[in-house]
């Protein structure tokens, strides 16, 4: 990356090689849907070529690429919420447009957490379902306030079954 | 999007990127001209000059590696050199009225000097290309200079560039001396 930000145009199909896997990686690890995953990697390589001139050879290359392929996630999560606000008040069935099977595991999670949860709060109830629907704020805040909700989750049920 | 069209875009998101490192040092130079027309150096070889300024700069921060590091180097020594000249004829001509302009070779001669000594002790540090960056930043800050030392005529500019050679010399050859 250093030769590269040089003008070394010799280094570009190393850096190629070596940062395409890793954001593509990156990005499917933070954006579930696969085709939403790939547009991020791509978007962050192409701004990680282009500012390639602008790096700080004394800075560390690959956290700075991982900085910049983070961004484009973000931007690319922030994206599908928009589009999911817009389309709602048009199309409300949209948000039944789960599958019969994931209608059921819902049902199954609900009926779980309200037997387990009687003891927690609404709060962690309310974290733990939208955990299992897979409706993850990125925020710090609500992964600690899983954790805590989990942890009080486990002893709810080691203290009605006894294990974990 | 197929990995061979990814390559082929990234390798065009690379080199619009080092373009716009040599826009940015163009757009240095062509405000370093224009500040030299706002200290009252004539338009026309002020634009001559800017152009081939911000043609060298953009060509060497595009291009990269040794010279294109001696860029903003070259570009800040040379700035020093083209006010000097215009700082005497400012503070010299209030105190010595018509008669200043007698000062104005001897300090493009010395304006020179600095830039070579300066840009010849940056160069001895380079781990790499260091004649590569002497020969780009020596030309910049010349060029830049030039702006300033075309008050003296044909002959500042000629002694600025003698200056330069005669300062950077000796320091360029003493450190080659000492590796």
């Amino acid at each position: 990356m250093c030769r590269l930000a040089e003008g070394d145009r010799e280094a570009f199909e190393a850096v190629f090689t070596a940062l395409w896997p890793v954001l593509r990686a990156f990005a499917a690890r933070a954006l579930p849907v696969r085709a939403e995953a790939e547009d991020a990697a791509q978007s962050a390589l192409l701004k990680v070529f282009s500012r390639a001139a602008e790096f700080d050879p004394d800075r560390e290359a690959l956290p700075w690429a991982l900085g910049i392929a983070a961004y484009e996630c973000r931007t690319a999560r922030k994206a599908r919420a928009r589009r999911r606000e817009d389309l709602t008040p048009e199309m409300p069935e949209a948000a039944d447009a789960r599958t019969p099977e994931d209608a059921a595991v819902e049902r199954d999670l609900l009926a779980v957490a309200a037997d387990l949860m009687e003891g927690l709060s609404a709060l962690d109830q309310g974290t733990l379902v939208a955990a299992a629907r897979g409706e993850r704020d990125p925020s710090s805040t609500f992964r600690k306030r899983l954790e805590r909700a989990l942890a009080r989750f486990r002893k709810q049920w080691r203290a009605r079954h006894g294990a974990d | 999007m197929e990995p061979i069209e990814l390559r082929r875009r990234a390798r065009r998101a690379y080199e619009l990127g080092r373009a716009r490192l040599g826009a940015k040092a163009a757009g240095a130079a062509l405000l370093i001209a224009a500040a030299a027309v706002g200290l009252g150096r004539p338009l026309e070889i002020s634009a001559l000059l800017c152009s081939a300024l911000a043609i060298l700069t953009f060509a060497l921060a595009f291009g990269g590696g040794a010279a294109g590091r001696a860029v903003w180097i070259g570009l800040a020594a040379g700035t020093f050199a083209m006010l000097l000249p215009l700082a005497v004829m400012t503070a010299g001509c209030s105190m010595f009225g018509p008669a200043c302009m007698r000062f104005c070779l001897p300090t493009c001669v010395v304006a020179g000097g600095a830039i070579g000594a300066v840009v010849a002790m940056l160069a001895r540090r380079q781990e790499n290309g260091a004649l590569e960056f002497l020969a780009a930043g020596a030309s910049v800050a010349a060029l830049t200079a030039s702006l300033g030392c075309t008050l003296a005529g044909a002959a500042g500019v000629a002694g600025m560039a003698a200056g330069t050679i005669l300062a950077g010399t000796p320091v360029w050859l003493a450190a080659r001396a000492a590796r």
